[in-house]
């Protein structure tokens, strides 16, 4: 069984009585703790002032008449004024720091029903950072009737101990992960358990955070929310401050970022303060931080640090107190492989780094994204846009088809709804529309050379057909494509793409296989004219 | 192993204090669970964390579970040993009650003890020095063990810091028979109070005297102990009897008032009286263990109580011996162990 220690201090008031039987009808909180029939104080560890030394020996007494199990540790410390809060802080952090807890076989109990209020208010802060392992411990007179042992509770400052607070926060933290979701219901289990965690970092952590993930996965969007519930939160009050570094280039970029003294370069008309310094007290956002050069990168190291950068031309330091998030498409472990990011930098923001995933890798959230779209057109434009069912399920069959790119991802889903919604006759998405919108989709992303087969693709089949297809298909078929293209007979072609098989033939007719493949995709020469 | 329901029956620390003594005499471990599970406040309360204490320190046993609020505690005894031994009971937690949970393993120990137990000597919810040495004793001492007990200190509530001694002198138990309490002997009272106006204790015997019209007047003394044993005061009746003392007692409490004390500890004496029985409502529930560790025996006793038929119960799971309540005319019940 682990022993109870209670440290507390000794109320000279509370704690004082006549020095007769009647102190037995009074309530004294220091001895009515070690009174109580279902707490047993192993050891009471009792702070008291140099000028209350003999109270406390006159309630050792009594104590030990009531409690011959409890320990008595008085601890004399004094304060030259009890009411003044820094000393009786530090004296208190001293006296705990000089402590010899032992967690693990002691349990501990603050008593804070006895002291001034700044004592109290001390212990409660100790307490509360730990630097007292332990729980509060309040007294308080039975009601009522003179009664000397009084009633106890203990107080966890763990609040996710009890029921209805952890209810309450967890709904705090539903509604602020459905705050960082835009008020998307999203589905994918990957990405909501992202967003928990980032509800969690952003509500409790100052650190920086590194988001990562391709364009339009909506980092920019993310960080913004994270800004508002840190500020919801109180956890923040400055603004925020927003900049993408792959628009910082060349000698300027120092200059916007760390600010630069009047006449530092020609130019440099006025004074300017910088972005960091405009971020002071707020969060600044560094979208695409893998495109700042080293440079810069060291100096925005030395800011999240130590707070402190140096303007350009200025020999005295400026200072800014401000929350990072850095958000990146690129695959910073590789920048920092190939010596273009620096990887002490990438070690200060790799400590809270979340993978957003791509659109494709979140099919399940694309419905919910196509409504959210449609009720932010509706309260931008002021009109109320649906789909038709054909349309809508032609819509999300081909959102959601492996073959659909999304280069751009929700940021090129939102595009497409605006599009489509604004296109659409009488506020009704139809088929038409939606068939145009694919078309456009396409065309958009064809110029890419990622997708590069599936562009071939396109060249000779509807997207729709395409949809249709197996991936299995889709690879095979985008091969003989390009290969069509580029010969200038269908023998030649043929020859081309069954070379190997070919000289194991007898007799050869490369260009009646292919011809029978292509009719298979509804294909023919003709198509590649 | 005995497994025992402790929300059963009386459901409170008498089934712990017993099952902790006859598990320490017959080397049988037990589980006890829903410790004091019909109270407002289940589970292991400080006085009987302090029992337990005391029955693992003279039988070198071990004991799981053992922590306030605790339900549950897994006991396996190991041999007891005579020796000196102190206890000390916070609250005011009762003397008594370690007592009778190391008592009678001790009695039957390799060798004599001796014990200091500190705590409250004359509080509520338990019987007082007076009970113990007066009544119970004199009894157990026909049975075999020779012990003498001194008071030190008297310890009321609520700031206990009593003290009494007791020495015990082993000795194997022989079955006993106390069926009659033979001719009446005397009568005498006492109110011992400490740190308190005289006419408060002279209002406990003037109540207690109206509830007991064949007492004469200067039966019950008062008596004034040193002031720093107090505050507390205490009314002990004694009727002796040619076989047996029967002691009632009744405390001070704030908010109760002396007469109402006095009466109620006038009555349940006069009851006594009136009856034809040995033993008095807690020597009743006292008597059944030395009795079934002698053997068996039998005595007559007024109702039963809850008590009682708990112990019982308990006994019964460790000895096997049952124990028969029959009607017993002027002379109560008679209770039979077997």
């Amino acid at each position: 069984m682990s022993k109870t220690t209670v440290i507390g201090f000794l109320g000279s008031t509370l704690d004082a009585s006549k020095r007769d039987a009647s102190r037995w009808s009074k309530w004294r909180p220091t001895v009515g703790l070690c009174m109580q029939p279902d707490l047993r104080v192993d050891r009471l560890v009792l702070l008291h002032g140099a000028q209350h030394e003999s109270l406390a020996q006159y309630i050792a007494e009594d104590i030990a008449a009531v409690s011959p199990e409890t320990v008595f540790e008085p601890h004399a410390i004094s304060f030259d004024d009890a009411w003044d809060f820094e000393e009786v802080y530090t004296e208190l952090l001293d006296f705990a720091q000089d402590f010899d807890f032992e967690p693990e076989s002691e349990d501990y109990l603050v008593h804070i029903t006895t002291g001034t209020h700044v004592a109290q208010i001390c212990l409660f802060l100790l307490t509360e950072a730990r630097f007292i392992p332990g729980k509060l411990l309040q007294t308080q007179p039975k009601r009522g009737k003179p009664e000397p042992s009084g009633v106890w509770n203990a107080i966890d400052l763990d609040l996710s101990r009890y029921d209805s607070i952890a209810r309450r926060f967890a709904e705090g933290s539903r509604t602020s992960t459905s705050f960082l979701k835009g008020g998307i219901e999203t589905r994918n289990v990957r990405f909501n358990t992202m967003i928990d965690e980032i509800e969690q970092v952003a509500s409790r952590s100052s650190a920086p955070l590194l988001l990562m993930g391709p364009t339009g996965a909506g980092k920019s969007l993310l960080a913004r929310r994270i800004y508002e519930l840190k500020v919801d939160r109180r956890r923040l009050s400055g603004p925020l401050v927003e900049v993408n570094c792959a628009t910082l280039t060349g000698d300027s970029a120092m200059s916007a970022l760390f600010g630069h003294r009047k006449g530092a370069f020609t130019g440099a008309i006025a004074e300017r303060d910088g972005l960091l310094r405009r971020a002071d007290g707020g969060l600044l956002f560094l979208d695409e931080i893998g495109e700042l050069g080293l440079d810069e990168q060291a100096m925005i190291l030395r800011a999240v640090e130590e707070g402190r950068f140096l303007p350009v031309g200025s020999d005295k330091e400026a200072w800014s107190s401000f929350q990072l998030i850095a958000g990146t498409n690129r695959d910073l472990v590789a920048a920092v492989g190939e010596g273009r990011f620096r990887d002490d930098l990438f070690a200060r923001l790799n400590l809270w780094t979340f993978d957003l995933p791509g659109l494709a890798d979140r099919v399940e959230d694309i419905e919910p994204n196509v409504d959210f779209e449609l009720d932010r057109f509706a309260s931008a434009e002021d009109t109320r846009v649906t789909f038709n069912r054909e349309a809508r399920e032609r819509y999300l069959a081909f959102a959601a088809s492996p073959a659909t790119a999304w280069r751009g991802n929700f940021r090129d889903l939102s595009a497409s709804i605006t599009r489509m919604a604004t296109l659409s006759p009488d506020g009704r998405i139809d088929r038409r529309t939606v068939d145009a919108e694919i078309g456009r989709l396409e065309k958009l992303w064809s110029g890419s050379s990622s997708r590069k087969s599936e562009d071939d693709l396109l060249l000779v089949l509807p997207a729709e057909e395409i949809g249709e297809l197996d991936p299995f298909d889709r690879a095979q078929l985008a091969e003989v494509i390009a290969t069509c293209r580029r010969c200038r007979t269908l023998s030649a072609a043929g020859r081309e793409l069954f070379a190997a098989s070919r000289l194991r033939r007898k007799s050869t007719n490369d260009a009646d296989r292919l011809r029978k493949y292509l009719a298979r995709f509804g294909l023919s020469w003709d198509d590649f004219g | 192993m005995v497994t025992i329901d402790g929300s059963e029956g009386e459901g409170g620390g008498q089934v712990l204090r017993n099952a902790c003594a006859l598990s320490l005499v017959t080397g049988e471990p037990f589980t006890i669970e829903n410790i004091r599970g019909g109270r407002d406040q289940p589970g292991l309360m400080r006085q009987h964390l302090t029992a337990i204490e005391a029955a693992c320190m003279i039988g070198g046993a071990e004991c799981e579970g053992m922590e306030l609020g605790s339900s549950r505690i897994i006991f396996r005894p190991g041999s007891v040993t005579g020796g000196d031994y102190s206890f000390a009971v916070g609250t005011a937690g009762s003397t008594a009650l370690v007592l009778q949970t190391v008592l009678v393993p001790l009695a039957l120990a390799d060798k004599p003890s001796h014990l200091v137990i500190e705590g409250g000597t004359h509080a509520s919810m338990a019987p007082p020095f007076d009970f113990i040495e007066k009544c119970f004793l004199p009894v157990f001492a026909r049975m075999g063990p020779k012990v003498g007990m001194r008071i030190k200190r008297h310890g009321f509530f609520p700031r206990g810091g009593g003290r009494i001694e007791i020495d015990i002198e082993p000795a194997p138990l022989r079955r006993i028979e106390c069926i009659d309490r033979g001719e009446p002997t005397g009568r005498s009272g006492s109110v011992l109070y400490a740190s308190l106006d005289d006419t408060i204790a002279a209002r406990f015997r003037k109540a207690a005297l109206k509830s007991l019209p064949d007492w004469s007047n200067d039966a019950i003394v008062l008596r004034e102990l040193p002031a720093d044993q107090g505050p507390g005061i205490a009314l002990i009746l004694e009727s002796g009897f040619e076989n047996v003392t029967e002691i009632v007692s009744g405390f001070g409490k704030l908010g109760l008032s002396a007469e109402r004390i006095g009466r109620t500890a006038g009555k349940r004496m006069a009851g006594y009286e009136a009856s034809g029985a040995f033993a008095g409502p807690y020597l009743q529930d006292q008597l059944l263990l030395p009795m079934a560790l002698a053997g068996g025996g039998a005595f007559t006793s007024v109702k039963i109580s809850q008590h009682t038929r708990t112990a019982a119960d308990i006994i019964a799971l460790f000895t096997g011996r049952g124990t028969q309540f029959e009607d017993a005319g002027p002379k109560g019940q008679l209770v039979r162990i077997v």
